[in-house]
């Protein structure tokens, strides 16, 4: 069988299948629906839902959602009588399947372990992104576009949340769900998986570029000052745009919050830049901290 | 007012009612599915269940024809006949009235009996409670009570007996006035009773319900749901051979020892038990199923799993024979397999071995064992000329010879010596084990090597030692030790050498030249990478066969083979090895990727995988490769209950702390110089070729063994392998028996006996069995005369004639019956008429369930059969 | 036809069970939901733009449905189910070769999972892009990261439920993760400081063992069966009623 359709319906996979059209079906309604409002609001009218009435519950809504538990039932009793759930071999300590993959929905993490070291990627990272999501209300500052789909009232805010989203949560699953064969090495989705494949791929640290030991003070002082310098470039650099440009917002936003704001931000793209740099430049650490017991490798 | 759009609201509505009508029939669907989707077994047992009425119904039909036919209608007719009589007696008047009578009195009489019973557990109960208070406080008042309820308890019992004892007269009475009714009622019964019972099977069969039939073996976590579909596989009797419905094959060996409700299905056949939706999913030929079904003969592989001995094993005669693909082939002798440990060396030892072969020939046998001869065991490992004679620079270095060839082609031959040497050969049936020109070779698994041509390979003196004294050159081996005086031996060495020359033999050094030391260094980094030390002992090799582990502990020499570090996988577990685990390399395109196809692959072509593999190749045959490979598949890790493990004595001995057995004496210096074990298997030691000696003593009288021992003679005429006995004529002149070992002419040492003394003593002494007795039991209501000629007359009339030949007449498949009387002793006829498997459980002959006075007439008989001298004389 | 019908509507059990006829008038409908004790989760009077598919796609609601779903499945697939390493893959295998309708129910549980998993993600993309976290909303959204987060939790112990090898190393990858958290995980930075070692980690304290057996299976179920639930269903409880207490379905501000 053509790899590509054997690995799309695998029956676990083809809940992953499911979820790419229904994501990309809502993003496109949503931004659909939030280009039209702006367009309304643009030309002066009111936004879709501004003007409404109140209308009792029973039955419209009532309706509504009987008819929607309906499909949802109708469409997971189908799934179920077409698809049966994977069971594969009792599970043995001794034999460890290649590749060994998470559970989907952290597959997105688990592909970040080809890109940081667990400590990072398995607990830092995630700790941050709950931490940045419960944040958000606190940080976004912004009183527009709240109960209706809009995009130009709020730029800043959905291009950030969208490309988290969507490139770094949805696509690093999809890619480790598809992507990602034995040896957690890249696949096209017309080859076949093989569990022999050797790659010979060298990587290297990033002070050792420029010619000096990772794993020496020379290299540490290296990589600590890429690494610090990016966070306090990444965190003062808006400061000073935003300064120049509208103090006002920086004042309503306030030193705390623009500190945590920034740092979430600065972080979040730290995740694609190592990527570049390990896929592009097979830089695997940037900085290594060698005299913590256990490490603590950037 | 309601504030939504009408048209929008019914529309609403009517989606609404179309999904919950969707979502109804999808439930239905799955109800459907649920009740008979996914539940095929009901089915097939709806199918074996008509296919069972069937047959039930026609057996029944035919019974009943039977029944009218054979006179038992009749017979029934007439008892009716007599029951109705019997009736009319009982009706008259004075007899019933007085039946009437006894029977009131009989019914009042049990009534105070109930009446008793009942009182009694009233007065018991209250006993009871009375002794627990008593007994917790310890009243005088209640012990008082306790007595007089113990009075009474005692009269009830009393009135009881009584009654009881009134009750036997009265029934005796009531049944002599029933007069023959009961009889013929009991009559008419068991003549009914055939019929009523096939009745009953077929209501049975009827009122059976339709499923899921499992077998649960709790402790291993098994639910075997095999026979919900093979609904007949225990039936006792064949009701069809349609599959899946037949029953099991050689059902009283396989169910008949292993109870099914003890052992399940899959512990043999493996496949999934618990499944039961598809053929595919059941017999476990599905993805994330590692144990596909077994069936046929493959599925003897399991035997292994739990017999620790299959030798001699009723139904594991398949996996018996794939096993000895094993020992020909010494796979032990570098990988580590359990239960084939410490088998010693399969090949010759190596030490001197320049000084017995030409150089030419070990350069060329190397390269190609099986260009050499076709029955060569040795693999190919596909060595060039230069590592072949670096291997032979090797060995021959080490056997502080050079590289040199004898050519005797050349040379004329003493035709008197090579005539004295050719009534040798076949006086000492040289033939039986060896294979010259394609002839003899009969005890197959010898592995003798082939002579055809041996004349090119091996020079005068060393065969000269070797046939003198095998175990001098090399103390493993088999050949045994004849007694040969030097003036045969050389005319032994002659004949052979002029006899099975090698034409085609290159002979490139009849001068010798010195070996380099570079190619000896080379030819030991071959033999260490290869590891030819696993089969051959090898000078210079001792200390790359120690393990590190013992190098780490100091160990530096070769102590035992158990010290070996093996240099193939181990494959103890290579039978449930993951498949995840086999790397297919380059062939996994090209064969299908299960444990099965990878064994075959690995065993027809070792090197196929990748490059760099050292496994050579020993170019099996398709059956080999599939017997090797069924062995191979059944070496598990399997988690078996230890219920159900039968070790083999070996082992039990181990566990027990028994010794196992040793000859001792001079009898052991015999044994090893005449290897009588290679053929005769004594007391567990030794192979199956010939009758096993273990209880030689009881079974064989003083005068024929000496006889046989100096001068063998055919007693069996057939090869015992052969398995589809008396269908080829040809084969049936095929005559085995013993080498001429020219015993009794050789004193051993210390004692002044010769060597057949030894061996009889040794057999009267050691190798006796209980069971058999000395004399048998005697008849003595009839003459002696009388009971030869009955005897005789069994003899014929069971049809031993079929099988045993007496003189000139019978059947070739047992042993010849003409000297039986010289040969064997009374007792031992006598209990191996009652149970001819009881000494020999792979025997043909059948258990005919003689009686003991059947067999005291036979065995008499039997022992008139005696050859006299002026008999065999003629012959 | 209509006789038997006023007959069973004037039935004293009729009557004890639905107390009035329904007239479809306002108080009627009002009745009707807040009559209803599942009904009464809802205002009597909502927003038009409440109702409409176009603005919520329906996802919160679709989530808590899957959540009932997996509650009955779940159950359902409990009576049938044994954590134990010798008996929970059998079981397993039970469930799909002999258990009446034990296929359907497995099948249904473990696509209502993924089914949630992927939902509940799509409900917190629409309420970002509907600005719904904002004021007077922030807190709700912080029970709903959090139910999020237990959702994926849920999905996680239940996978390892099956204790076959695709659970068994999607969990032994997991939890893999633990062993490396700073200070805490016995392979992660500075643990040494405190003296851990793979028997006193965080990963430890998950799996009740150093590595995945009996003892994390039988976590897993409690996590899975009881545990989480329980918060989960608590936090449900919070987040619906603060849904209306902040006023409902958000809408815009009318100017």
């Amino acid at each position: 069988m053509n790899p590509f359709i054997k690995i799309i319906t695998q029956p676990d996979n083809i809940a992953i299948v499911i979820m790419i059209f229904m994501v990309s079906f809502f993003m496109v309604w949503a931004f659909q629906q939030a280009l039209r409002n702006d367009k309304l609001r643009l030309t002066g009218y009111a936004v879709e839902g501004e003007l409404d009435n109140d209308v009792d519950t029973y039955k419209p809504l009532v309706r509504i959602e009987m008819i929607i538990s309906l499909v949802v039932m109708v469409g997971l009793t189908i799934w179920s009588v077409w698809v049966d759930a994977p069971l594969e071999e009792i599970a043995n300590p001794t034999i460890t399947p290649n590749p060994a993959k998470a559970p989907w929905y952290f597959l997105g993490l688990q592909e970040l372990l080809v890109y940081f070291d667990p400590w990072l990627a398995g607990v830092v990272l995630p700790t941050l992104i709950i931490v940045g999501l419960l944040a958000i209300p606190y940080i976004d500052i912004n009183p527009k576009g709240n109960g209706y789909y809009t995009f130009s009232e709020r730029k800043y805010a959905i291009l950030t949340f969208s490309f988290g989203f969507f490139i770094l949560w949805l696509l690093l699953i999809v890619i480790g769900v598809f992507f990602r064969g034995p040896g957690w090495l890249w696949y096209w989705p017309w080859q076949e998986w093989d569990t022999q494949r050797v790659v010979f791929e060298p990587t290297r640290d990033l002070s050792s570029m420029i010619g000096i030991d990772s794993r020496s003070w020379g290299g540490f002082i290296v990589g600590m000052v890429v690494v610090c310098g990016y966070f306090v470039a990444g965190m003062v650099a808006p400061y000073k745009y935003f300064k120049k440009k509208c103090p006002e917002f920086l004042e309503q936003l306030g030193m705390t919050r623009y500190l945590i704001t920034a740092f979430l931000f600065v972080t979040m793209m730290s995740i694609p830049i190592k990527m570049v740099l390990r896929l592009v430049f097979l830089v695997k650490y940037i900085w290594i901290i060698w005299f913590v017991p256990g490490g603590l490798n950037f | 007012m309601e504030n939504e759009n009408n048209k929008k609201a019914s529309l609403r509505g009517y989606i609404f009612a179309i999904l919950s009508v969707v979502l109804l029939g999808l439930s239905a669907w799955v109800i459907w599915d649920d009740e008979f989707g996914l539940r095929p077994w009901k089915n097939y047992q709806q199918e074996y269940k008509s296919l069972k009425r069937d047959k039930l119904e026609k057996e029944y039909q035919q019974a009943l024809i039977d029944f009218k036919t054979s006179g038992d209608a009749k017979k029934l007719a007439d008892l009716e006949q007599q029951l109705k009589q019997a009736q009319d007696n009982f009706k008259k008047k004075e007899v019933h009235e007085r039946y009437l009578q006894v029977t009131a009195r009989l019914n009042d009489l049990k009534r105070k009996v109930d009446e008793n019973q009942k009182a009694m557990q009233m007065v018991r109960g209250q006993y009871l409670e009375v002794e627990y208070y008593f007994t917790k406080g310890q009243k005088p008042a209640d012990k008082v009570r306790m007595d007089a309820l113990q009075k009474q308890i005692d009269s009830i019992d009393k009135a009881s007996k009584a009654f009881q004892a009134q009750l036997a007269p009265l029934q005796q009475e009531q049944l002599t006035l029933m007069g023959d009714i009961p009889a013929i009622e009991a009559q008419i019964e068991a003549l009914k009773k055939p019929l009523a019972e096939k009745k009953e099977r077929i209501a049975n069969n009827e009122s059976a319900p339709i499923e899921i039939r499992q077998r649960m073996i709790n402790d291993a976590n098994k639910a075997d749901r095999c026979e919900s579909c093979h609904a007949g596989i225990e039936d006792t009797r064949q009701v069809t051979t349609k599959h899946p419905y037949s029953k099991h094959p050689l059902s009283f060996v396989y169910l008949g020892n292993h109870d099914p409700s003890k052992f399940g299905c899959t512990f043999c056949h493996r496949g999934q038990g618990r499944a039961t939706t598809t053929i595919e999913k059941a017999h476990g030929n599905v993805h994330y199923w590692e144990e596909p079904l077994l069936k046929g003969g493959m599925t003897q592989t399991s035997c292994l799993n739990c017999h620790g001995d299959i030798k001699n094993l009723r139904g594991a005669e398949h996996i018996n024979q794939s096993t000895e693909l094993i020992r020909k082939y010494g796979c032990y002798s570098c990988h580590k397999i359990p239960g084939y440990e410490g088998m010693g060396d399969v090949g010759p030892e190596l030490t001197r071995v320049g000084t017995k072969v030409n150089y030419s020939w070990a350069v060329n046998w190397l390269k190609d064992p099986k260009k050499y001869s076709s029955t060569a065991r040795m693999p190919k490992f596909f060595f060039t000329q230069e590592q072949a004679e670096s291997v032979a620079d090797y060995l021959f270095s080490m056997s502080g010879t050079t590289r040199h060839d004898v050519d005797y082609m050349s040379e004329t031959p003493d035709e008197k010596l090579v005539e004295q040497g050719k009534v040798l050969w076949s006086q000492a049936r040289c033939n039986l084990c060896h294979v010259t020109s394609g002839r003899g070779g009969n005890h197959v698994k010898m592995y003798a090597p082939e002579l055809s041509k041996v004349g090119g390979k091996v020079n005068k003196t060393w065969l000269f030692n070797w046939i003198k004294n095998p175990n001098e050159y090399y103390p493993g081996t088999r050949m045994p030790q004849f007694t040969f005086t030097d003036q045969e031996i050389k005319g032994l060495v002659e004949y052979m050498v002029s006899e099975f020359t090698d034409d085609e033999a290159e002979m490139n050094y009849t001068t010798p030249q010195p070996i380099n030391a570079a190619s000896i260094k080379k030819g030991k980094d071959i033999i260490q990478q290869y590891g030819c030390y696993g089969c051959h002992k090898i000078e210079g090799m001792e200390m790359v066969q120690v393990a590190p582990s013992l190098k780490a502990q100091g160990v530096t020499f070769l102590k035992n083979d158990e010290m070996r570090e093996k240099i193939g996988t181990e494959l103890t577990s290579i039978g449930s090895k993951p498949v995840e685990m086999l790397d297919f390399g380059k062939m996994k395109k090209n064969i299908t990727n299960d444990r099965m196809s990878y064994l075959k692959q690995k065993l027809r072509d070792p090197r196929s995988f990748r490059l760099g593999l050292r496994m050579p190749n020993f170019r099996l045959s398709e059956k080999e490769v599939n017997e090797l490979a069924g062995v191979l598949y059944g070496f598990t890790d399997a988690n078996v209950p230890t219920r159900f493990l039968v070790p083999s004595k070996a082992e039990i001995d181990k566990m027990a702390n028994v010794a196992p057995y040793q000859f001792t004496g001079d009898f052991a210096k015999v044994v090893k110089t005449v290897k009588c074990t290679n053929c005769h298997s004594i007391k567990g030691i030794g192979a199956d070729y010939a009758p096993d000696l273990t209880f030689a003593g009881s079974k064989l009288q003083e005068s024929w063994m000496r006889g046989f021992l100096a001068n063998p003679d055919v007693i069996r005429p057939l090869l015992q392998q052969m398995p589809n006995l008396g269908l080829k004529s040809a084969s049936v002149k095929t005559k085995i028996t013993m080498p001429r070992f020219n015993l009794n002419k050789q004193i051993v040492q210390d004692t002044n006996k010769s060597d057949v003394d030894v061996v009889v003593n040794y057999f009267q002494q050691e190798l006796l069995s209980p069971d058999i007795p000395k004399t048998i039991p005697v008849v003595s209501d009839i003459g002696m005369e009388q009971q030869l000629a009955a005897g005789k007359q069994l003899y014929e009339q069971k049809g031993c004639i079929v099988c045993h030949q007496i003189g000139a007449d019978g059947g070739a498949i047992g042993p010849n019956l003409s000297n039986v009387g010289n040969r064997l002793n009374p007792g031992f006829i006598f209990v191996h008429l009652e149970n001819p498997r009881k000494f020999k459980p792979d025997i043909v002959e059948p258990r005919y369930g003689f009686t003991e006075r059947e067999r005291i007439l036979l065995t008499n008989y039997l022992m008139t059969l005696k050859l006299t001298n002026s008999d065999a004389n003629k012959k | 036809m209509n006789e038997l019908f006023d007959k069973v509507k004037k039935n004293l059990i009729w009557k004890s069970v639905f107390r009035r006829d329904y007239r479809n008038t306002v108080r009627d409908r009002a009745l009707a939901i807040f009559g209803n004790v599942f009904l009464h989760l809802h205002p009597v009077k909502v927003r038009e733009s409440a109702v409409k598919l176009r603005y919520t796609w329906g996802m919160g609601g679709i989530t808590f449905f899957a959540f009932i779903i997996l509650t009955i499945t779940g159950i359902v697939l409990m009576f049938y189910y044994h954590p134990t390493v010798n008996l929970a893959y059998e079981d397993m295998k039970d469930l799909e070769f002999q258990v009446p309708y034990g296929v359907i129910s497995r099948n249904l549980h473990r696509w209502a999972a993924h089914f949630m998993v992927i939902v509940v993600m799509i409900h917190m993309f629409r309420v970002f892009m509907t600005g719904s976290y904002k004021a007077p909303r922030q807190f709700n959204w912080g029970i709903g990261v959090i139910l999020l987060v237990l959702t994926f939790l849920l999905s996680f112990t239940g996978y390892l439920l099956p204790w076959d090898q695709l659970g068994f190393w999607a969990i032994t990858v997991g939890t893999n993760m633990g062993a490396a958290t700073p200070l805490l995980g016995y392979q992660g930075p500075f643990s040494e400081y405190l003296h851990i070692t793979p028997y006193n980690d965080v990963r430890f304290a998950l799996l009740g063992g150093a590595t995945v057996a009996g003892n994390a299976l039988l976590r897993s179920y409690i996590w899975h069966c009881i545990a989480i639930p329980v918060i989960a269903l608590i936090l449900m409880v919070v987040h619906f009623w603060r849904v209306r207490k902040d006023g409902g379905i958000s809408r815009p501000q009318s100017n």
